[in-house]
């Protein structure tokens, strides 16, 4: 634990120009081709002293004449010292490089150097019931809304209760369900005076930031409600959707028709791992389900959800085989997000079926990235309905661009602000 | 300096062309999937202007340093006046628009889509589009170089054109790669072109037509990893010829950008991993910086898009690196 902790903070570091790299391997390959090179020949060297040697003995340069290491930092470019990788680097060279990363990267003095085996143990003991009757007391009296906490929060008191319902919603389970010090991120050093309101440094624990006025049942939100003044906003991606997942019904759906889009963002709050509020007002459509929430389906609304077995793209009849490799492109599984009135794509066709492509078998066991010989992945993704743009829109609106840029680019802030 | 920065305001999602202005080295146009087209000053990194589309764009280029083009799965040709913010539309394919250049020398646009044709636009005459050609298979990706352009198909088809004399094809060649053509860019000096395939290899082809020259013409595997026997191969998305030393650099799906000196057959270097795929990369008009678009490529097709990282636009400040072993000044 501890070592790994250390390795965290400090990668393999070059000692002759300090940079830092991934893991040895990379070092050891850095050293030879920036610092181990014989700029007689193109021999690279392992070592100081094999390069050395190398001149001394193949291009006879007598030992005093040796040229400095290369790209060295000055002091360090002698052949004195023998280093190999992270290994050989001079003991107080090593201490000297800690300190000097611990001040760079905010660290308290001593968290590398020192091992680390002794703080982990005082903070993994689990508080007593004394203990954290104290520390929801001293939170509670520090809050000096406890009382107001205890009823339901009300969305009409939101401003008031947002900070007092998060106390009740985690002080409420009677065992230390997440004890504090897994929350404090690893490598920081404990901060937290004892007694101190047991949420407020580290981490909140999941959903916390978006909960308090929605998993309460029987509380009706009411249509249209803008987030609460002065409300905390999570940021965009704070843990919620896969890192660099786009909010659902952002880009997502088609950039036409605007009856579909809600006539409003969706609130930001609204944390993508409880999709299953339906909110008066809003159509559901344009979320589709994050991906991996478990959550309660999402309610289908007749006229909008496509009819059951609508979304696999039916092939047309006299569709030609290669126009569609078995298995190749599998029908989108998510419900689309097309107008009801609208067909799903038509499949990709080959212009020209004489001039079908076969790829040639692999010699070896290959793993191909693009199987597809026939169609380019920006051809399939211009099909999937996310992307797909009926060619008769093109022709029955004619040259649209410089009608409703206005239209469009108010449309395209309200989505911007809705991603930030 | 550090090496690379990120721009602030990327597109939404994924990136499809980025190319920069040919007389400003810090202007950068950006097409996307999120159906934008940006505008960048990437000195400063900051999004000057942006163009909203009706679907996904596909490509765009420079003509000067204040006009600009686009084009995508609209089908429509469109002219951004990157002064003004209007947009004009030119014209219209009967498909998805895949790739455009502009030919200084000619003072036109041209344009190839999947409808089989190139067309040839000029915004200024009163008919925009001038002359559209039939091809016999749907057009993936166009360079230009002097007055050459080479057109790559699919079918791994190849027409190089002279535009002086577009009534004829040139040159009709098939790819000396066995796999789609994915990639195009045809060297500074005008004597040949590189090409990249869905299968991790980059072949070097030469305009001249003579026996000698032809035996020139190489090909090499890149942008492929070794993982448990298996030899997993990504596609070469991009390539891009340096303005000043004829280096050129291929971009690939697996995240990695690599700089390659064609005459030595040697790799000069491999920049550290992107951690999404790289479909676009261009080097500026003084050749002293690379952009790189990071983004899904589609290759898991809607699955890959649910997982894929946020898209991201770099720019890499490019140094020794690009230069030729022994470079003395062409």
């Amino acid at each position: 634990m501890a070592k790994k902790k250390n390795k965290q903070v400090l990668r393999p570091w070059c000692w002759y120009c300090e940079r830092e790299f991934e893991d040895e391997k990379v070092l050891m390959q850095h050293q030879k081709a920036k610092h181990f090179k014989c700029n007689l020949c193109p021999r690279r060297l392992n070592t100081a002293g094999g390069l050395a040697v190398h001149i001394q003995q193949v291009h006879k340069l007598e030992p005093e004449n040796l040229p400095r290491i290369e790209n060295a930092l000055p002091g360090r470019d002698g052949y004195e010292v023998e280093i190999f990788g992270m290994e050989g680097i001079p003991a107080p060279d090593v201490a000297d490089y800690k300190r000097r990363k611990e001040i760079e990267l905010g660290l308290n003095p001593g968290s590398i150097t020192q091992p680390q085996s002794k703080r982990p143990k005082v903070e993994n003991r689990p508080l007593s019931e004394d203990e954290l009757k104290a520390q929801l007391e001293a939170h509670k009296a520090l809050m000096g809304a406890s009382e107001a906490a205890n009823a339901p929060a009300i969305p009409e008191a939101a401003s008031g209760a947002v900070y007092a319902a998060p106390s009740q919603s985690y002080a409420a389970p009677p065992t230390p369900a997440i004890p504090p010090p897994v929350m404090s991120p690893p490598g920081v050093p404990p901060v937290m005076p004892p007694g101190a309101p047991p949420f407020m440094p580290g981490v909140p624990p999941p959903g916390f930031p978006g909960q308090p006025p929605f998993p309460l049942p029987g509380m009706p939100l009411p249509p249209g409600m803008p987030p609460p003044p002065g409300f905390p906003m999570p940021p965009p991606f704070a843990g919620s959707p896969p890192p660099g997942m786009l909010p659902p019904g952002l880009p997502g759906a088609p950039p036409f028709p605007p009856g579909v889009r809600p006539p409003f963002p969706p609130p930001p709050f609204l944390p993508p791992g409880m999709p299953g509020v339906p909110l008066p007002g809003m159509p559901p459509p344009a979320f589709s389900p994050p991906p991996g929430a478990p959550g309660l389906p999402i309610p289908p609304i007749p006229g909008i959800s496509p009819p059951p077995g609508m979304p696999g793209a039916p092939p047309a009849p006299g569709q030609h085989p290669a126009a569609g490799p078995p298995g190749a492109h599998p029908p989108p599984a998510q419900a689309q997000h097309q107008p009801a009135s609208s067909v799903p794509p038509p499949p990709l066709v080959l212009p020209n079926p004489s001039l079908a492509q076969v790829n040639p078998p692999f010699k070896k066991g290959t793993a191909l990235k693009w199987g597809d010989p026939n169609f380019s992945p920006e051809e399939r993704r211009s099909r999937d309905p996310k992307y797909y743009f009926p060619p008769s829109a093109a022709s029955s609106e004619g040259p649209v661009p410089n009608v409703s840029p206005e239209e469009m680019r108010g449309k395209k802030r309200a989505r911007a602000e809705d991603f930030l | 300096m550090s090496d690379q920065i990120e721009l602030a305001s990327p597109p939404f999602d994924s990136v499809s062309s980025v190319r920069f202005s040919p007389s400003n080295p810090s202007h950068l146009l950006a097409s996307s999937w999120d159906t934008t087209v940006r505008f960048y000053d990437v000195a400063t990194n900051e999004q000057k202007s942006k163009y909203d589309h009706r679907a996904a764009v596909l490509a765009c280029c420079f003509s000067d340093a204040t006009h600009g083009y686009s084009g995508g799965l609209d089908t429509s040709v469109r002219e951004l006046d990157l002064q003004t913010e209007q947009i004009k539309h030119l014209g219209q394919h009967a498909d998805a628009i895949s790739c455009m250049n502009y030919s200084h020398d000619q003072n036109t646009l041209v344009t190839g889509s999947w409808d089989r044709t190139i067309r040839f636009w000029d915004p200024r005459a009163s008919n925009h589009q001038t002359s559209s050609h039939d091809l016999p298979e749907r057009v993936y990706n166009m360079d230009l170089v002097k007055n050459i352009l080479v057109v790559a198909m699919a079918s791994r088809l190849f027409h190089i054109y002279d535009i002086r004399k577009m009534d004829a094809v040139a040159q009709t060649r098939e790819s000396s790669l066995k796999f789609m053509t994915r990639a195009l860019a045809c060297m500074s000096d005008g004597l040949g072109f590189a090409t990249g395939s869905v299968e991790g290899r980059i072949a070097v082809e030469y305009f001249d037509p003579s026996p000698q020259a032809q035996e020139k013409k190489y090909a090499f595997k890149c942008h492929r990893q070794t993982i448990n026997d298996v030899d997993h191969v990504w596609p070469v998305n991009a390539l891009a010829f340096h303005p000043v030393y004829n280096t050129f650099a291929s971009a690939g799906s697996d995240g990695t950008v690599s700089i390659w000196d064609h005459k030595s057959k040697k790799r000069l270097r491999q920049y550290p991993k992107y951690n999404s795929p790289v479909p676009s990369i261009a080097f500026n008009c003084d050749g002293t910086k690379l952009a790189v678009g990071v983004s899904y490529t589609w290759e898991e097709g809607e699955e890959g898009a649910k997982t894929a990282e946020r898209p991201a636009i770099y720019i890499r400040n490019v140094g020794e690196e690009v230069k030729p072993k022994g470079w003395t000044g062409s």
